[in-house]
């Protein structure tokens, strides 16, 4: 049985752009920070999972398991919450302003990436980052043997050797502050001005996970992995937007949906894509191998270098091989480049194909765009999710 | 929706003499079988009358102006409009009427194929998009404002499933402000207790079997808009903002009014849903508003059986999936059906937070119900 605590909290987010952003937020103690998005919960199917919510904001907050049945609150089935003029305000029981509490618990019955959330006055608390991702392992997860690493069990076809969770989502500044500041805000009009893969902007999604500076977003968006490996990728709507995320170099294999897995019987439902549209409140748990241009078992990395026309080059004199031309410019390697690539890897972006939201407040480049990083060879530790 | 309770959609069963060519006959057995069935029904002829006008809506308790269909001359328009009912095979006639309505009016039907117009001469020919001076004006056939004549749209029901229909002239503004319904062709026998067919959505061997049916038609509207519109002063589209979100015309709590509610004449469709534990409910999602919706399932997981009208079950592959939210783009529908297994109440609600308001302020919009009782 995992017991899981989660405070609710007040803090501040950090973009690129310099701005500072007032945000609610799950944390995974007393005196840890919130974050964005909450602390992962990670489980197994079939065992009980308990999550003592202790609200530290002025607002009464509740917890919303999606995909999980018979939630229990309070040590009852979870209820949607009235005032007493019979308004509803919750979707489950809440844990009251200031230091309330109110435990949840469940017993998972399918692995898979699945959300929770505030069910209370959603439209301002899931927004103000009052939400996270729950991955439930299927019952027969063994990650030391290979064919019991997988996200939805044995012989299912979800092998993976490396995972990655990327948790989509947007802000508006304009709540942040209005909500702040206690003035009124025409939720009606929502407006994001920044776009998030696990609460960073780019580039700070590149960054490596719990940078001192980013104490409230701890989670990196970065992938990493060798080529030919199979790298689970779940994304997870935890936003009110759809975001049509595609990686460069390969093409992702669907393989479940808001954590059922897509076959029935015998059929294997499972397909591929070039772009997924990650829409609120849904996940999508997909299988990627790096095959790309140029690699070969024969040619591995560092490979001889593409056509200089598929080669991005930067301002300080380093190269990047992408394919994309959002990354750099093209032209002439400038004189004095004498290196490609520090570590020899090959760089490829994940972004948001609607492209106004891979930009800062406008500014490109920003938002919802990471980078996929194909090592010749990679720590085993690196993309195990935590 | 009860079946074959549609209190709008007209059902002829005409035939046998008024229309030589047109008959329906169910030969009544003793213990209720039809084992012959489909050798005996033959075609029906379904006719509706719809009317456009303009009428009232209200949203958190405040009237708002739209446009939307009556089944009857003397009744009001309703959002979304009638519900038209056929089976596959039939023959369905609407008969679209505007007197009093200051505008040019048509009708499409997306999803159905061969659409004619009855001729002013008689006989029917295919329903073309209109043009004046070389600019289209109307996707189909259309009466003029406050035409004196009607006009009469014929299409074969050809396959089982949800569709819209809705007016195809000016429709980014007619659409908008109301002019939309719904048409269900259900399989043959779907009414015939015993029948394979009976209770189902696709018909027999597509996992569509239910015990209740609810149509849920996602939707939006920019007050602004309907507010101009209505006064006949100048809107652009382009700044189209919407500030209410609904499901079958109404905004939570009154998704949760019952059918028929005096109090909100001109949107009587509910949307709460009172199941038991253990029962297929057949949920029928619409959008038909500009927007993308998501409708969460209230923390329920149901079975996609059909896109589109389309099903995803056949003998040789069954390709439903589980969901427990769906993204609809504008037009699409999507067949779930959702078996609670705990008694509780489960919010079925937008995706999209900034959505479940009245007047920026939660509870409110596109929300409603399912009640599962023991
Ligand atoms: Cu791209």
């Amino acid at each position: 049985m995992a017991t899981v605590d989660l405070w609710a909290k007040e803090g501040y987010l950090s973009t690129p752009d310099g701005n500072s952003i007032y945000f609610w937020g799950f944390a995974a103690a007393a005196d840890a920070p919130a974050q964005l998005p909450g602390p992962l919960l990670l489980a197994r199917a079939g065992e009980r999972v308990t999550v003592n919510l202790t609200n530290l904001l002025a607002v009464p907050v509740s917890l919303v398991f999606s995909g999980q049945g018979r939630i229990e609150a309070g040590g009852g089935p979870a209820r949607p919450q009235y005032d007493p003029d019979g308004r509803l305000f919750s979707f489950t029981d809440v844990a009251a302003p200031d230091g309330g509490t109110m435990s949840y618990s469940f017993t998972p019955a399918f692995p898979g990436t699945f959300l929770y959330h505030s069910g209370a006055n959603p439209p301002v608390q899931v927004p103000m980052g009052l939400y996270g991702a729950l991955v439930v392992r299927p019952a027969d997860y063994d990650p030391a043997l290979p064919a019991y690493k997988t996200a939805y069990g044995f012989g299912t076809g979800t092998e993976f050797d490396r995972e990655y969770l990327l948790v989509t989502g947007e802000i508006d500044p304009e709540l942040h502050r209005a909500t702040a500041a206690g003035t009124p805000y025409p939720i009606h009009r929502f407006k994001p001005r920044y776009w998030t893969l696990n609460g960073r902007c780019a580039p700070d999604t590149m960054l490596p996970d719990g940078v001192a500076h980013l104490p409230h977003q701890p989670r990196g968006a970065m992938i990493m992995a060798q080529p030919g490996e199979r790298v689970l990728l779940r994304y997870a709507g935890a936003g009110v937007d759809s975001h049509p995320l595609h990686p460069h170099g390969n093409h992702t294999r669907i393989v479940g949906l808001d954590g059922r897995l897509l076959q029935n019987g015998t059929a294997d439902l499972s397909y591929k894509r070039f772009t997924v549209l990650v829409n609120p409140g849904q996940t999508y748990d997909q299988i990627f191998q790096w095959s790309g241009l140029g690699f070969t078992p024969e040619n591995p990395i560092p490979t001889v270098l593409p056509n200089i026309r598929n080669l991005a080059v930067g301002e300080a004199g380093w190269t990047m091989w992408s394919g994309s031309p959002y990354l750099g410019r093209k032209g002439d390697i400038p004189v004095g480049v004498v290196s490609y690539n520090e570590a020899g890897e090959y760089h490829f972006m994940l972004h948001s194909h609607e492209e106004v939201k891979i930009t800062n407040w406008g500014e490109f480049p920003g938002g919802m765009m990471t980078m996929i990083a194909i090592f010749s060879s990679l720590d085993p530790g690196v993309g195990v999710l935590t | 929706m009860k079946r074959g309770s549609s209190p709008v959609a007209r059902r002829s069963w005409t035939g046998l003499g008024s229309r030589d060519r047109l008959f329906v006959l169910y030969p009544k057995k003793p213990g209720g079988t039809y084992p012959d069935f489909w050798k005996v029904r033959k075609m029906a002829l379904v006719q509706a009358n719809l009317w456009a006008k303009q009428g009232t809506i209200l949203l958190a308790g405040r009237p708002l102006a739209f446009w939307g269909f009556s089944a009857d001359a003397g009744g009001a328009p309703t959002l979304p409009g009638p519900v038209l009912e056929a089976t596959v095979g039939d023959t369905v006639e609407i008969v679209l009427q505007n007197p009093g309505f200051a505008q040019p009016v048509s009708l499409i039907f997306p999803g159905q194929e061969a659409v004619s117009v009855l001729e002013a001469g008689g006989g029917f020919r295919r329903v073309a998009p209109q043009y004046r001076d070389g600019a289209i004006v109307s996707l189909a056939d259309y009466l003029e404002p406050e035409a004196e004549s009607s006009l009469t749209y014929r299409f074969r029901a050809v396959k089982p499933g949800i569709y819209l229909y809705e007016s195809g002239t000016e429709p980014e503004i007619q659409v908008q402000m109301g002019l939309y319904g719904i048409l269900i062709v259900r399989p043959p026998g779907h009414d015939l207790p015993g029948h394979p067919n009976y209770q189902t959505a696709y018909g027999a061997g597509t996992g569509s079997e239910y015990d209740r049916e609810r149509i849920l038609v996602l939707g939006e509207i920019d007050s602004r808009l309907h507010e101009a519109v209505a006064q006949g002063a100048a809107y652009d589209i382009l700044d189209f903002a919407p500030d209410r979100w609904l499901i079958n015309g109404r905004s939570y709590p009154d998704t949760l009014a019952p059918a028929g509610d005096p109090g909100l004449p001109s949107q009587p469709r509910g949307a709460g849903l009172r199941v038991k534990t253990g029962w297929r409910v057949l949920l029928r999602i619409v959008n038909a508003g500009f927007q993308h919706h998501t409708l969460v399932l209230g923390g329920l997981t149901g079975r996609v059986v059909a896109g589109d009208g389309f099903s995803l079950v056949s003998p040789a592959l069954d390709a439903s999936y589980h969901k427990s939210a769906l993204t609809l783009g504008s037009g699409q529908s999507y067949d779930v059906i959702v078996v609670p297994e705990a008694p509780g109440e489960y919010f079925l609600h937008a995706g999209e937070y900034h959505h479940l308001v009245n007047d920026d302020l939660f509870p409110g919009g596109m929300m409603t119900k399912m009640e599962v009782v023991p």
